[in-house]
C-alpha cells in the first residue's frame, strides 16, 4: 500500500468504520428473507353468509368486505387519455379499463363466448343480418335505461371521421358501409348497426361473418346521453362519469391512479365479488419491489423483466405465485419483403427457415416466456395444427447451405447485407434476434446486422408502400378467437408484403363459411399450410406469459381451465370477460396486509 | 444595468423564436405521427381522419404560423395524450410537483455541499476530507436511478420504513431528495473544496491572517466570497435540470411531475407537449444564465457587464 495510505488505515478508526459499513451493505445484497408473517386474524364468526353491496353471497373463506380491494399496477410513464375502448383503444394505457359498461358478449376462462349485455343472438338465412336481444334490466347510474340506441351511438362514434378512432380497421369488411363511413363517403347513420327497438340491435354484415359474436366482446357501450351532453371524454372526470357496468369511477388523479368502486346500481350479470379496484401507476423496476412490499396484488407478465424473472425463479414463494397462461395466443416471427430480391426467391426464404434453431433458442433464451413455434397458430387456438408442421422446416444447416448455393449464393457470397429490424424489442425478442443473426453470420456467411428501432419509426417503415423493411421481427396476438383474425394479418396488401392469391381465397372463403365447421377448419388449415410452406414468416415462439399474483386472490376464474391451466386468463380483470364474477380476496390476506389499501 | 437586462431579455425572446423553429422542424422530421398502428396498418381514410383532427394535414409553414399565433395569445394547444385539459393546464398541474422536489433538493444539497467542501478544504488530508471525497465519488459516479432503486429495496422492502413511493405526504420527499441530491451535493462539495483550497493559498489571505483575523472571519468573510464565482458557474446549470424533473426518479417514486413528459411526448409524437416542454427548458436556461451573470456583479465588484465603463 502507498506510504501515505497505510498509516491512514492504521490510525483512523473512521476509515475502518466506513469499510465495515460497506461490507455490511455488500452482505445485505443477499436475497431478502421472506417477511415474518404477522399473526392472522381469526376468521369471521360462522353465521349468516356475507353479501356484498350487489347482494352477491361471498364465499365462506372470503375476507371481510372492506378487504375486497384489488390493486393492479399500470405504467406511470404513460398518460392514458381515456378508459373507454370506443374513444381510443391504444390510448387506454395499460390501466384496467372498460369496467363502466357491459359488452354484448363476454369471454370465459375457456375462451368460450358467453352472453353479456346481450341475452341471445341469431342470424338470418342470408347470414348477413344478426339480431341481438338486450338485457332489459340494464341501467345507467344516472337513471337512464340502457338501450340499443346506446350501442348505435357508440358504433357511429367509432366510424365518425371527425373522431378518428384508432381501431376502425377492426370492422373493415365486416359491418356494412363501415369503410365508406370512415372515409366520409356516406353518413355514419348508414352503417349496418341499427336499433330495431329499445332492446334489440341489428347488425348487417358485408359477407357472412360467423365470428361476429366473438368480435363483439369489444362492444362496451358508451352512454348516448352522456355523449350528447358532455362529450366522448365524459369518463375522464368523476363528476361527468356514468356507468352501467359493475364498477363506477371513484377517482382519477391524472398521472397517479384510477380508483373504481362497485356500482350499487348495476343491474347486469357480470356481478363481481371485489368492491374496489385501485390502479396506481408504477415505474419499471419498482413493480416487483411493490409486489414484495404488499402494495399491489398482481404483477402482469409484461412488467416482469428478465432480472425479476431470475429473482422469481430462485424464490420458492414467488414460484408458487407465478402463473403462466396463453395470454392472447401471441406468436413471434421473422418476416420478409417477399416481393423484392433476394427474398422473392422461395429457396432463399427456405434457407432462413432451416437456419433457425427454435428448440435450442427456446430452451436457452426464451425459457419460461414461450414455447417453440412450428406454425403461426398457437396450440390451443381454434384450428391450430402445430404438430402437423413440426417437420416442415427443421433446423438443418447442411440443407440451408445447399439451398443457398442453389439460389446462387454459395457460402453466402454475394448475398446482400441484411438489417434485421426489430420493433422496440424487449430483452427476450432482442436476444433471440441476436442469436439468429449470429447463426446466419457464422454458419451461412450471410452478413446480418440487428437494428432495434423505435416503435413508430418501425411502423412507418413497415406500412410504407413499398415497404421499407426487408427483414424484420414482429409479433401478433389475437383480437378475437377465430382463425380469420390471426390469418387475416397475412392477407395481400395488409401488414406483410407476402401476397399469395391462393391464401387470400382460402381465408376469405373460410371466414364467411357457415354451416360446415369441419370444412371451415380444413380450409383454414390448408391456408396455414400455404403460409408455413411458402415461408411467409419464420415462426419463433408462442408467448406463454406468466403473471405473479398473491395467494389470497382466489376464485373459479383462477382455477384450472379445460386444459389444466390455472391463471388469470386473457383479457384479465376486464369487462370483456366473466373473470370479474369469480375472483375474490380470501381471508389469507391478513397474512400480507393488515389494513385494506386506500 | 437596466439597459443591459433589457437587452438580454430581448435576446432571450429571439433565442426562443429560433429554438421554436428548430424544434418544430425536427419533430416533424421524425417518422410516424400521433396515431397508433400497433396491430394492423390504418386504412388510408382513417389515417387521413386522424391527421385532419390534429391539424397535421396542412403544410408545415401554415401549422407553424397557426401555432405561433396561438402562442402569442397564450394558447399552447391541447396535448394529444390528455385532451380534457390544455397544455398550459397539464404543465400547471405537473410542473409544481417537479419544481417543489427540485427546490427542496437544491436547498438541502447545495448548502450541505458547500459545508462539506469547506470542511474538506479546511481539514485537508484528514479523515473528514476523505469521507467527503468518498461520498462525492459515489454521488458523481453512480447514476441517480440506481441509488433510487437501492433506496426502495432497502428502505421500503427490506426495512419497511417507508412505502415504495407516492406523493402527498411529507415523508414522500425523503427518498427522492436523497437520490436526486447526491449528485449536486457531490459536485458542489468537490468544487467548493478545490476552489477554497486555491483561494486559501493566495497572498491576500496570508495578509488577512497576518493582520490577526480569526480562521472563521477569514473563511467566511474573504475566502468564501472569492471562491463563489467558479461555484456559481458550476452550480447554476444544475438548477434547470433539477426543477424540470427527471423521468427516472419521478417514475420510480411515482411522483406526478413534468419529467416523464419530456421523453414520452416524443415517443407519442405529442407535438404540442414537445414544443411546450422544450420551450420551457430553453426559457429556464436563458433565465438562469442571465441570473448568474447578474450574480457575478454582486459577488465580485470588479465584474462589469456593460460594454462602456460607468
Amino acid at each position: 500500500m502507498n506510504k501515505a495510505i497505510a498509516p491512514m488505515f492504521a490510525h483512523n478508526a473512521w476509515l475502518w468504520a466506513a469499510m465495515l459499513i460497506l461490507a455490511l451493505l455488500v452482505q445485505a445484497c443477499a436475497p431478502a428473507a421472506a417477511p415474518a408473517a404477522p399473526a392472522g386474524e381469526a376468521p369471521a364468526a360462522a353465521g349468516e353468509p356475507v353479501k356484498n353491496v350487489l347482494g352477491k353471497e361471498m364465499p365462506a373463506d372470503a375476507a371481510p368486505l372492506d378487504q375486497q380491494v384489488y390493486v393492479y399496477p399500470s405504467r406511470n410513464e404513460i398518460t392514458f387519455t381515456t378508459i373507454d375502448f370506443y374513444e381510443q383503444v391504444y390510448q387506454r394505457g395499460d390501466a384496467l379499463t372498460d369496467l363502466l359498461s357491459d359488452s354484448l358478449t363476454r369471454l370465459d376462462k375457456n375462451f368460450e363466448i358467453q352472453t353479456g349485455a346481450a341475452t341471445e343472438w341469431s342470424v338470418d338465412d342470408t347470414g348477413l343480418i344478426w339480431t341481438f336481444k338486450l338485457d332489459p334490466n340494464l341501467m345507467w347510474n344516472d337513471g337512464t335505461p340502457v338501450t340499443a340506441n346506446d350501442w348505435v351511438a357508440t358504433f357511429q362514434y367509432g366510424a365518425d371521421p371527425t373522431h378518428a378512432w384508432d381501431f376502425t380497421w377492426y370492422f373493415n369488411g365486416v359491418i356494412k358501409n363501415w369503410e365508406k363511413a370512415v372515409a366520409g363517403e356516406v353518413p355514419v347513420t348508414d352503417i349496418g348497426v341499427t336499433a330495431v327497438d329499445d332492446h334489440t340491435i341489428q347488425f348487417e354484415t358485408q359477407t357472412p361473418a360467423p365470428y361476429l359474436p366473438a368480435m363483439l366482446i369489444y362492444s362496451t357501450t358508451l352512454s348516448k346521453k352522456a355523449l350528447e351532453t358532455t362529450g366522448p371524454l365524459y369518463n375522464s372526470n368523476v363528476e361527468t362519469s356514468v356507468s352501467s357496468g359493475p364498477f363506477k369511477l371513484a377517482e382519477w388523479t391524472k398521472n397517479q391512479r384510477v380508483v373504481y368502486e362497485i356500482n350499487p346500481d348495476y343491474k347486469g350479470t357480470n356481478v363481481p365479488y371485489i368492491q374496489k379496484v385501485i390502479v396506481p401507476g408504477y415505474g419499471d423496476g419498482t413493480v416487483l419491489a411493490a409486489y414484495e412490499n404488499n402494495e399491489i396484488d398482481f404483477m402482469p407478465a409484461g412488467r416482469i423483466s428478465p432480472a425479476d424473472m431470475q429473482i422469481i425463479q430462485t424464490d420458492p414463494d414467488l414460484q408458487t405465485q407465478y402463473h403462466p397462461q396463453n395470454g392472447d395466443f401471441r406468436t413471434w416471427y421473422f418476416f420478409f419483403d417477399s416481393q423484392q430480391p433476394p427474398f422473392n426467391d422461395l429457396r432463399v426464404r427456405q434457407v432462413f427457415a432451416h437456419a433457425y434453431d427454435r428448440e435450442a433458442i427456446a430452451a436457452n433464451v426464451v425459457k419460461q416466456a414461450g414455447i417453440p413455434a412450428y406454425s403461426y397458430l398457437m396450440p390451443g387456438f381454434p384450428d391450430s395444427n402445430s404438430a402437423g408442421f413440426k417437420a416442415t422446416y427443421p433446423y438443418d444447416i447442411e440443407k440451408a447451405k445447399q439451398l443457398l448455393a442453389d439460389a446462387g449464393f454459395p457460402n453466402g457470397e454475394g448475398f446482400p447485407k441484411q438489417t434485421l429490424k426489430l420493433r422496440t424489442a424487449a430483452a427476450i425478442p432482442l436476444a433471440v434476434a441476436q442469436a439468429y443473426a449470429s447463426t446466419l453470420n457464422k454458419e451461412l456467411g450471410i452478413d446480418v446486422e440487428v437494428s432495434n428501432m423505435e416503435f413508430k419509426t418501425f411502423m412507418e417503415e413497415l406500412n410504407a408502400k413499398p415497404t421499407g423493411i426487408q427483414f424484420g421481427q414482429i409479433s401478433y396476438g389475437m383480437d378475437f378467437l377465430d382463425p380469420s383474425n390471426m390469418l387475416g394479418v397475412f392477407l395481400s396488401n395488409g401488414r406483410h408484403n407476402w401476397n399469395n392469391a391462393a391464401f387470400d381465397t382460402l381465408v376469405k372463403e373460410a371466414s364467411s363459411m357457415t354451416g360446415d365447421p369441419a370444412a371451415r377448419t380444413k380450409m383454414f388449415q390448408d391456408a396455414e399450410k400455404l403460409l408455413v410452406e411458402d415461408v411467409a414468416g419464420i415462426w419463433m415462439h408462442h408467448e406463454t406469459p406468466g403473471d405473479l399474483y398473491k395467494p389470497y386472490l382466489k376464485g373459479a376464474a383462477l382455477e384450472a381451465d379445460k386444459n389444466g391451466m390455472a391463471a388469470m386468463h386473457w383479457p384479465g380483470y376486464s369487462g370483456f370477460s366473466t373473470n370479474l364474477q369469480d375472483i375474490y380476496i380470501s381471508n389469507d390476506v391478513s397474512n400480507f396486509r393488515s389494513t385494506p389499501p386506500q | 444595468m437596466l439597459r443591459y437586462i433589457l437587452g438580454r431579455l430581448i435576446g432571450i425572446v429571439l433565442v426562443l423564436l429560433v429554438v421554436s423553429i428548430i424544434i418544430f422542424l425536427l419533430m416533424h422530421a421524425i417518422p410516424g405521427g400521433p396515431f397508433d398502428e400497433d396491430k394492423m396498418p390504418l386504412p388510408e381514410a382513417a389515417k387521413a381522419n386522424i391527421l385532419r383532427k390534429y391539424g397535421l394535414d396542412k403544410p408545415l409553414y401554415e401549422q407553424y404560423a397557426r401555432y405561433m399565433w396561438a402562442v402569442l395569445h397564450g394558447d399552447f394547444g391541447i396535448p394529444f395524450q390528455s385532451p380534457t385539459e390544455t397544455v398550459v393546464g397539464l404543465i400547471g398541474r405537473t410542473w409544481p410537483n417537479s419544481l417543489v422536489l427540485g427546490m427542496v433538493t437544491l436547498l438541502i444539497a447545495l448548502p450541505l455541499g458547500i459545508l462539506a467542501g469547506a470542511l474538506a478544504a479546511t481539514h485537508q488530508n484528514t479523515w473528514i476530507d476523505y469521507t467527503a471525497t468518498f461520498v462525492s465519488t459515489i454521488g458523481l459516479t453512480i447514476p441517480n436511478f440506481i441509488i433510487a432503486i437501492w433506496l426502495v429495496l432497502f428502505v421500503s422492502v427490506r426495512w419497511k420504513l417507508l412505502p415504495t413511493g407516492g406523493w402527498g405526504h411529507w415523508y414522500d420527499f425523503i427518498m427522492p431528495v436523497i437520490a436526486l441530491g447526491l449528485s449536486p451535493l457531490a459536485l458542489t462539495s468537490r468544487y467548493t473544496r478545490s476552489s477554497l483550497l486555491e483561494v486559501m493559498r493566495s497572498d491576500f489571505i496570508r495578509t488577512a491572517r497576518a493582520k490577526g483575523l480569526s480562521g472563521h472571519q477569514v473563511l467566511w468573510g474573504h475566502v468564501m466570497k472569492n471562491a463563489l464565482i467558479p461555484l456559481i458557474t458550476i452550480m447554476a446549470p444544475q438548477i434547470p435540470n433539477l426543477i424540470t424533473g427527471t423521468i427516472f426518479i419521478e417514475s420510480i417514486y411515482r411522483i406526478p411531475g413534468l419529467g416523464q413528459f419530456f421523453v414520452t411526448s416524443i415517443f407519442r409524437r405529442d407535438y404540442p407537449m414537445i414544443m411546450a416542454t422544450l420551450l420551457l427548458v430553453a426559457l429556464l436556461w436563458s433565465l438562469i444564465y442571465l441570473a448568474t451573470d447578474l450574480l457575478y456583479t454582486v459577488v465580485d465588484p470588479r465584474v462589469r457587464l456593460d460594454k462602456k465603463a460607468t
